[in-house]
């Protein structure tokens, strides 16, 4: 698949939530479908993230969460804004309850993808908002 | 359409006598009661032990989860409680932690002190129910601790609390990935577990497989993988740390994910049985046969329970209840319905509950013993499931057992690879979700809202403050003799059991962060995993 190609993307968790089975999922859906992964792993935080695709320059922020308390994700967004990254969408996947996704996507989260996505969809999505971006 | 285990074994569409043409009924399955267990471990089943129902609780505060089990109690939860640690408490840092601020009673009880352990279980007995801490082995050697403790401030004996505390380091490389050294872990889950060994408490330790199953691993690879973990602890409690077989097998119980493919799972179980047994008696020559005798409770998978069409995830909670109740487990605890989007509502839990209930008091499968038995299905099963899992099983011991292959970075891969395959599997077609793949509505006619348990960021921050105001008024003197004792015991070699230093520091309420980072320092690394505050001790 030639999808994600040219395009850049982090694959993260997101603080001390450690169920990584997700994020290595997508990871691998997204590399073999062209993307270039750069997968940060466990114990990141919001700064870290931020650092990382600045220092990486990526083209998407892609955050797997299996946590029922989300604010980590709205500091991510804080601090996209305060350094001057809202040209670079941030997605989400995971464990993430309708209301939650309202206020992420208020915050600015420009996706969010519930269990039972397809991958088609994700990869989808990623490729043509990845682009744009560019 | 496809038909066939996870672990590739091809099904035929009817099974006969030809199926099972080899089995001997003693050598092979045996009377409920007797080597080599297939049928499990009471001549009456259920009859003489219901299984304990139980909901696993852990969200917000401790006063929280200190109601939530009192609800349980109420909505007729038998024979145990299980609590599980929010991740800053898994990780063993504190509440107060930078770190930890945004995650306090996320996914879990805050349980970083002893404090928190007093409120957990205000108005609760520590006895008469089995008394189960889940969540990362780091903080095993901190809940046995907590148990102690709060025996004696009641004046109970420690040896009057059963239940189980201790949590083996493998869950942690099993899709978890922990914050302390496995090295570390393995220690102190050793110190533990042969603490509870000499004193006699009837703590048991998980040697949980629910991890490596929910990450995606298969049937076989679990069994190889239970067998594995109990080859590497009970052979380390035996020749590091100098225990009898017999005694030390008085400890591990496994905690075993069950599915929707009903039979598939009644098969595992039953394997598992029998794989046990045999390795007790030829591996490690068990005299006694209560040694051959593995404690199998059950979890009901969580990653089946779909966010889509939650109120489906009732229909598979039954089926996977049916499943762990026949097969014959000591305690059960469901996932629920609203499983794929918060902990527990009180609705779910009740649902979850009540098919126990339901299962337990009207179907009467409860009556009698291991009823699949014979099954000419089941038998096949069982047996094709067993083969399987030696084949992973010598794989791993080629490799030079499960520690080793973990440092190979061969289970991992394994895990990985499995996961993908499940992933590939549903996202084609091959394997059908109703609601998700199959069957599915459009999001504007989903429109049936569950009630989903929330936690602000606020709570977190309540949970950090509280702790870093009340950490200023316990004793120093006393919090500092006893953190001074355990940093000089950690310094005596990894032979040297930490438990007693570790129960006199809790007693003194010092932190599970406190505690676990002076035990860093004497092994030569940072108070702080992650580097962002120092040791507040002057240690020697």
């Amino acid at each position: 698949m030639t999808e994600g190609r040219g395009i850049k993307i982090i694959v993260s968790m997101i603080g001390l939530d450690s169920h990584t089975t997700g994020a290595q999922v997508v990871a691998t859906l997204l590399r073999d479908a062209g993307f270039e992964v750069v997968y940060l792993g466990v114990n990141q935080t919001p700064e870290m993230i931020v650092k990382a695709a600045i220092d990486e320059d990526v083209d998407v922020i892609g955050i797997s969460s299996h946590a029922s308390n989300f604010a980590l994700i709205e500091d991510l967004m804080d601090l996209v804004v305060e350094h001057d990254l809202t040209d670079v969408p941030v997605v989400c996947g995971g464990n993430i309850p309708p209301n939650q996704i309202e206020k992420l996507t208020a915050k600015g989260v420009a996706k969010v993808f519930p269990p039972g996505s397809s991958g088609q969809a994700i990869v989808d999505y990623l490729a043509a908002s990845g682009r744009a971006g560019k | 359409m496809k038909y066939a285990t996870d672990y590739g074994y091809q099904i035929k569409p009817v099974y006969g006598p030809d199926d099972v043409e080899g089995l001997e009924y003693q050598r092979d399955l045996g009377d409920p009661g007797s080597f080599p267990y297939t049928r499990g471990y009471h001549e009456n089943g259920y009859r003489s032990r219901m299984w304990t129902r139980r909901m696993t609780v852990g969200l917000g505060s401790s006063r929280d989860a200190n109601k939530v089990l009192k609800k349980y109690r109420e909505m007729g939860q038998r024979g145990g409680m299980c609590v599980i640690h929010d991740r800053v408490s898994c990780s063993c840092i504190d509440a107060d932690h930078p770190l930890a601020r945004r995650e306090n009673g996320v996914l879990g009880w805050p349980g970083s002190s002893f404090l928190e352990f007093e409120e957990l279980m205000e108005d609760i007995p520590l006895t008469g129910q089995s008394i189960t801490l889940l969540g990362c082995c780091s903080p095993s050697t901190l809940r046995l601790a907590y148990v102690v403790a709060l025996a004696e401030k009641r004046g109970i004996d420690p040896r009057e609390v059963h239940g189980s505390v201790m949590e083996s380091p493998f869950g942690n490389v099993f899709g978890q990935t922990d914050v302390q050294p496995f090295d570390l872990n393995m220690k102190l889950f050793l110190d533990a577990t042969e603490y509870v060994v000499r004193e006699k408490i009837r703590m048991r330790a998980g040697l949980v497989g629910q991890h490596f199953q929910e990450s995606g691993g298969n049937n076989a690879q679990l069994l190889a993988v239970e067998l594995s973990m109990l080859k590497e602890i009970c052979g380390r409690l035996v020749n590091e740390r100098g225990l009898d077989f017999d005694e030390a097998m008085r400890v591990p119980y496994q905690l075993i994910d069950i599915g929707s493919r009903f039979f598939e799972e009644v098969a595992k179980v039953r394997a598992l049985r029998r794989m046990w047994a045999k390795m007790a008696k030829e591996h490690f020559g068990a005299k006694d046969e209560k040694s051959c005798q593995l404690l199998i409770a059950v979890h009901t998978s969580g990653r089946t329970m779909t966010y889509q069409q939650p109120l489906n995830n009732v229909a598979r909670c039954a089926i996977q209840t049916l499943a762990g109740a026949m097969v014959g487990c000591t305690a059960l605890d469901n996932a629920t319905l609203d499983n794929a989007y918060a902990e527990p509502s009180a609705l779910a839990a009740r649902m979850s509950l009540n098919t126990q209930h339901i299962v337990a008091e009207e179907t009467g499968v409860a009556e009698v013993v291991d009823p699949l038995a014979g099954s000419y299905f089941v038998e096949s099963l069982t047996n094709e499931v067993e083969a399987a899992a030696y084949r992973v099983l010598d794989e791993i011991d080629e490799l030079g057992g499960l520690v080793a292959a973990i440092e190979q970075g061969r289970i991992q891969a394994m895990l990985h690879e499995e996961a993908n395959v499940k992933f590939r599997e549903t996202n084609n077609g091959e394997q059908l979700i109703v609601g998700v793949n199959h069957l599915a509505i459009p999001e504007e006619e989903d429109s049936f809202e569950i009630p989903v348990q929330e936690l602000e960021a606020s709570d977190s921050e309540a949970i950090a403050q509280r702790m870093a105001a009340w950490k200023k008024t316990r004793n120093r003197d006393s919090l500092e003799a006893a953190i001074g004792r355990l940093h000089a015991d950690a310094g005596k070699g990894d032979g040297f059991n930490l438990m007693p230093a570790i129960i006199e520091a809790v007693k003194v309420y010092g932190t599970a962060g406190e505690i676990m980072g002076v035990i860093r320092l004497a092994r030569g690394l940072g108070y702080d995993p992650f580097e962002l505050i120092q040791c507040p001790f002057e240690l020697n």
